[in-house]
């Protein structure tokens, strides 16, 4: 077993990329991995004409992967929109698995990234002792992805500052890279092109301008749907942290997760799910990818501290912790819960008194 | 030679092809599925001013609301059948089973919930019926044509059948591949057999019959797909007519009518509908368009609501509806792959412009035209005509119009609106006006299909619409005999300017109002009457007849009211004042001295008789003192008598509440009234004002805490005379400090400082 934490996309699920790509029957746009169709079937899972199954990665409309599949054949670069947890990265290391077999070009996006991290920076020991030259040039993973044909992941577009977004502009529109240094420039090879992700709910973030936007289609990646889904988006999420941090504990226990999901869904709607009492709602999103680090948090509570059971006291504290953002408002809207929501539940007893027992 | 073409019900592509295989084959007459009664109006179908969407609509002669409509649009393959053959001038006949039969069967009890479920698409009468709407909630059954779906690998039929028929280009032998297909689906599905379909197959099989009989040589047959594989197979001809003898029949009338696109989608309830007309449209008239043509539309609707769109958008998007439709397999986009490329690349994702596209594209709500010289029920024509006349075209999507009434034409259109509002025709609707004045009016007109039955249904009142309002309006107030109702009535009727009936509607309003014991009811009526005569002139109506009747009137409630105050309770009494109210009011607004005079009168009677209910008189009272009529000695005189212990408690309070009526603010700012109560409980010495302080509390306690802690003030802020308020301020004037400011003020006003008298 690998050492390392988490492992990347294309290692994680080499075997599934392999079999679809023996499998694959249909055209493959240059340096693609897989065909469009065998990279959808990637995502949203499926049966190969050998038996062998596809895990799916992302539980959802498949109609919106075939469209951010499809974007990515035409050479646009692909917009992943959506609240935080909604899976947009997910999806983008996937899609780039899938495409490039490499999903490692990532350029996390923050206030403070400058151009240098997106276009190139200078060895300034280099540049000192030999002058400009080709030699001195750091890459950064756009550049070597233009070079190489694949595809570059940019987390978090929008916290990047606008002047430092739109250095994508040219590249995105005349698929070259100028160095004007040394007067040369880096064309991109087939297969380049970039998924940007992005979250509408941050505040403080930084709009596209429209002339980068324009270069970008945008793929909305909504909340689940129903319960149902979300439930299956936890638990095999949480199934397949299991065997990442290998926690010697039972699976997780169908109900557990779905009481969670239904507190999530609960306190995100602000009514029950009954639609029968309306509860406020708190500061964060809760969203599905924190259903899972609170279900991950209280496995592995019970594997190291607990019985090795999950029951309710090793999830409490998870609970809280993700529902109370703000600790004054979000007290008051988490205690209300607990008492007008939680308490009359007659099976939800145990977390009650779980939660109770935390008195925050 | 009988070719046996099957179809979807307004397909643009299965129109084309049956265009291209008529003119191919050349057949000598043409059966198409639809109501043989309407087999006369085929003539109609090339006519000039004939434009889809249209519809045929049946009806049973006795029973207007019992319609049906077998609705067509430009690219249904039905019509492109119908102006084959009317342009080639062969014969064109109707095959499906008379409606006759079907309204007749639906009459008898039997039917039941089954014959609703045969509402597949490609099976469907392409019929909508209005009393059909209801079956909705049904739970849409299964499509047959699923299965063929998803033999083909696609998970919803209808964008198979889009993607293998309607955007096919090439037509060769693919009637009969959809026939080979419905055939192993019916020979292999277990459907229930209906008894309904097997008549209608039946009568369309007698009709191909007739045709062969009739020598002719190569017929073509139009109908549902679902139908084809039955009519190739022939059964022997004693089957059929076994089945179809004896089948009761009513009487039918039916005549081509306007239709909607609207009308024609899904949402509209309609069976065999389809989700977008527009783009149907637009396929049928630009099928070999790869979406850019769309797309190009889409823009610019895009553009003219303001939204940015660049050609760039249009090719990036045609190539991602382009990438999508090769991921799924397919031959071209289609709307779906064409409208998530919308989605994504025109709209960033975001779907409220999407909504937009819908309505306006995708939907695309337009009205079609029939000619005016179609044989139609008179009333139709005489308000088409009329629409024309006055400029104002029945379209699908409403309109707002204002109207100057004090303009010829705009007071026809008013008129006009009006009484088409009276016949129960729901295309005006009245919406608020927002300037003063009784010369304008707005409107919003929206026309819906829908209405022609009721016009057919009024169409029985007479022959021109002021003919049939005016009747149906007398015949309302012959039946309904009350005085509100034909009030009412008379307040719509005027401004329709519909003179006999308002004459009937006076003459029975007069009778009723002479008739009626009922003081209240009479009463009620005063306020519109009074509205009526005071603004009709506008509208060049004969107000001086309503004044003449509203004078009988107030003259004859006058007389008895007197009486009706007595002997009331407390509720009823109260019900009389607002009345009393709205009486005031008339009697004020129509200024008219002799019936002032008379109300005046009343309410002097009603005040000093001691049988009037108190809280009336007190009112009453009120009023008098309002018109000065009451006023110093006398009313105080009065207010004491009220007021005197030898009253009832109860009494007393009562007729303090009704003098004090709602009129808390005004006791505060009208020094008069203020003078008579506070003057009067200045009277009254300690004992006396010990009794009646509970009422005194009683009828203050109506009033809101602000209301009373004002009142409460004034009271307290000393004896009341009506130069209270400014005395003080006279009398603490500081002479000297008052000098030191006027140069400033006088500055401040621009005068000269050194102004005679008092500069230093």
């Amino acid at each position: 077993m690998s050492t390392v934490l988490r492992q990347h996309a294309e290692d994680l699920f080499a075997q599934e990329l392999e079999e679809l790509r023996k499998q694959d029957s249909d055209k493959r746009p240059p340096n693609w991995k897989l065909s469009p169709q065998s990279v959808v079937t990637y995502l949203v899972g499926g049966k190969l004409k050998n038996g062998f199954e596809v895990t799916p990665k992302y539980i959802g409309n498949r109609r919106l992967m075939e469209i951010a599949v499809a974007t990515l054949t035409t050479d646009r670069a692909l917009l992943l929109y959506g609240l935080p947890g909604t899976a947009k990265s997910w999806v983008s290391e996937h899609l780039a698995a899938g495409i490039a077999g490499d999903s490692a070009m990532i350029v996390q996006g923050t206030a403070g990234t400058s151009e240098e991290a997106i276009r190139y920076g200078w060895n300034y020991a280099r540049l000192l002792a030999e002058g400009p030259s080709e030699k001195a040039l750091v890459e950064t993973p756009v550049m070597r992805a233009m070079k190489e044909g694949k595809i570059v992941r940019i987390e978090e577009l929008t916290r990047i500052g606008a002047d430092v977004q739109d250095t994508l502009i040219t590249m995105l529109s005349e698929k070259t890279l100028p160095i004007p240094e040394l007067n040369i420039e880096v064309q991109a090879v087939k297969g380049f092109n970039v998924i940007a992700t992005a979250n509408n709910r941050d505040k403080g973030v930084n709009e596209l301008s429209s002339a980068l936007k324009r270069r970008f289609n945008t793929v909305i990646l909504p909340v689940p749907n129903s319960m149902e889904e979300e439930i299956d988006i936890v638990k095999r999420r949480v199934e397949s942290f299991e065997k990442v941090m290998e926690l010697p504990v039972e699976k997780p226990a169908l109900q557990e997760i779905r009481r969670i999901v239904t507190m999530f869904r609960e306190l995100r709607s602000g009514a029950t799910l009954d639609g029968k009492t309306k509860i406020k709602v708190p500061t964060g999103t809760l969203s599905t990818a924190e259903a899972i680090s609170v279900v991950n948090n209280g496995l592995a509570m019970a594997a190291y501290f607990g019985d090795g059971q999950l029951n309710a006291a090793d999830l409490a504290a998870g609970i809280v912790g993700a529902v109370v953002k703000d600790p004054i408002q979000d007290k008051v809207v988490w205690q209300e819960y607990l008492e007008t929501v939680v308490k009359p539940r007659e099976d939800w007893k145990d977390i009650y008194r779980a939660c109770k027992d935390l008195a925050i | 030679m009988i070719h046996i073409l099957g179809i979807r019900h307004h397909g643009p592509g299965s129109a084309r092809h049956v265009a291209n295989f008529l003119s191919k084959v050349k057949p000598d007459i043409v059966l198409v599925e639809g109501p043989p009664e309407a087999d006369e109006l085929l003539q109609w179908v090339n006519h000039t001013d004939m434009q889809p969407p249209v519809a045929l609509l049946l009806h049973q002669s006795d029973e207007p609301q019992k319609a049906v409509f077998y609705p067509f649009a430009e690219f249904s393959p039905e019509w492109q059948a119908m102006r084959y053959a009317r342009e080639h001038n062969i014969h064109v006949r109707f095959m499906d089973l008379p409606v006759a039969h079907s309204f007749a069967l639906d009459n008898e009890p039997a039917t039941t919930a089954q014959e609703a479920e045969v509402e597949a698409v490609h099976g469907a009468a392409p019929t909508t019926a209005i009393n059909e709407l209801p079956n909705l909630d049904i739970p849409f059954k299964r499509n047959p044509m699923q299965h063929l779906a998803s033999a083909a690998g696609f998970e919803d039929e209808e964008a198979w059948w889009e993607h293998m028929v309607e955007y096919r280009l090439d037509n060769t032998e693919v009637f009969e591949a959809i026939q080979e297909g419905v055939h192993a689906l019916r020979e292999d599905l277990p459907l229930p057999e209906v008894k309904r379909e097997l008549l209608r197959e039946a009568h369309m099989r007698k009709v191909i019959r007739q045709a062969e009989k009739e020598m002719f040589q190569n017929i073509a047959v139009i109908c549902g797909a679902w139908h084809a594989p039955a009519l190739s197979n022939m059964p022997k001809q004693k089957e059929d007519n076994d089945l179809l003898k004896g089948l009761p029949k009513v009487k039918i009338e039916c005549t081509w009518i306007p239709w909607t696109y609207g009308r024609l989608s899904y949402d509209s309830g309609y069976g065999a509908g389809i989700p977008s007309p527009g783009w149907y449209e637009h396929n049928w008239k630009y099928p070999t368009d790869d979406g850019t043509r769309w797309m190009a539309k889409v823009a610019s609707l895009f553009r003219e609501k303001g939204m940015d769109t660049s050609v760039a958008h249009v090719m990036e998007a045609v190539r991602l509806a382009d990438a999508l439709a090769a991921l799924r397999g397919l031959s071209r986009p289609g709307l779906e792959e064409l409208n998530e490329a919308t989605l994504s690349v025109l709209c960033n994702g975001d779907d409220i412009m999407m909504q937009l596209l819908h309505k306006e594209l995708i939907v695309q709500d337009i009205i079609g035209q029939v000619p005016i010289d179609i044989p139609k029920p008179p009333l139709q024509l005489d308000i088409e005509k009329t629409q024309k006349r006055l400029r104002l075209p029945a379209s699908a999507d409403w309109k707002d119009y204002t109207f100057d009434l004090r303009k010829d034409t705009d007071l026809e259109r008013s008129i006009f609106l009006h009484r088409l509002l009276l016949l129960g025709i729901n295309w005006a609707h009245p919406t608020g006006v927002n300037s003063k004045g009784t010369f304008k009016e707005s409107w919003r007109l929206q026309w819906d299909p829908n209405m022609t039955i009721e016009i057919i249904e009024k169409g029985s009142w007479g022959n021109t619409v002021e003919s049939a309002t005016s009747k149906y309006v007398v015949h309302l107030a012959n039946t309904s005999a009350t005085l509100p109702v034909i009030c009412q009535l008379l307040e719509k009727a005027l401004p329709a300017a519909l003179h006999e009936s308002v004459d009937v509607l006076m003459q029975q309003l007069n009778n009723l109002a002479a008739a009626s014991g009922d003081v209240m009811q009479l009463m009620e009526t005063i306020p519109t009457l009074v509205s009526i005569s005071r603004y009709g002139n506008v509208r060049k109506t004969d107000a001086a007849m309503v004044s003449s009747l509203l004078q009988g009137m107030m003259t004859r409630i006058c007389i008895s009211l007197p009486q009706a105050c007595t002997a009331l309770n407390e509720e009823a009494a109260n019900a009389m004042i607002d009345l009393f109210f709205g009486m005031n009011d008339a009697a004020n607004t129509l200024q008219q001295a002799d019936i002032l005079a008379a109300w005046q009168a009343t309410l002097q009677q009603v005040a000093h008789n001691l049988n009037s209910s108190p809280v009336i008189a007190g009112y009453a009272t009120r009023l008098l003192s309002d018109y000065k009529i009451l006023a110093d000695e006398t009313l105080v005189q009065h207010f004491h008598f009220a007021m005197s212990t030898a009253t009832a408690p109860a009494v007393a309070a009562a007729w303090l509440e009704g003098f004090l009526r709602g009129s808390g603010t005004i006791l505060l700012l009208d020094e008069a009234l203020w003078s008579v109560v506070n003057n009067w409980v200045a009277t009254l010495d300690e004992d006396t004002f010990l009794q009646v302080l509970p009422l005194l509390r009683r009828s203050f306690a109506h009033y809101t805490q602000p209301e009373r802690r004002k009142l409460g003030e004034k009271a307290k802020s000393g004896p009341s005379t009506g130069k209270t308020v400014r005395m003080p301020s006279e009398e603490t004037i500081d002479e000297a400090r008052a000098m030191r400011g006027i140069p400033v003020v006088m500055q401040l006003l621009g005068l000269p400082l050194n102004t005679p008298g008092h500069a230093e």
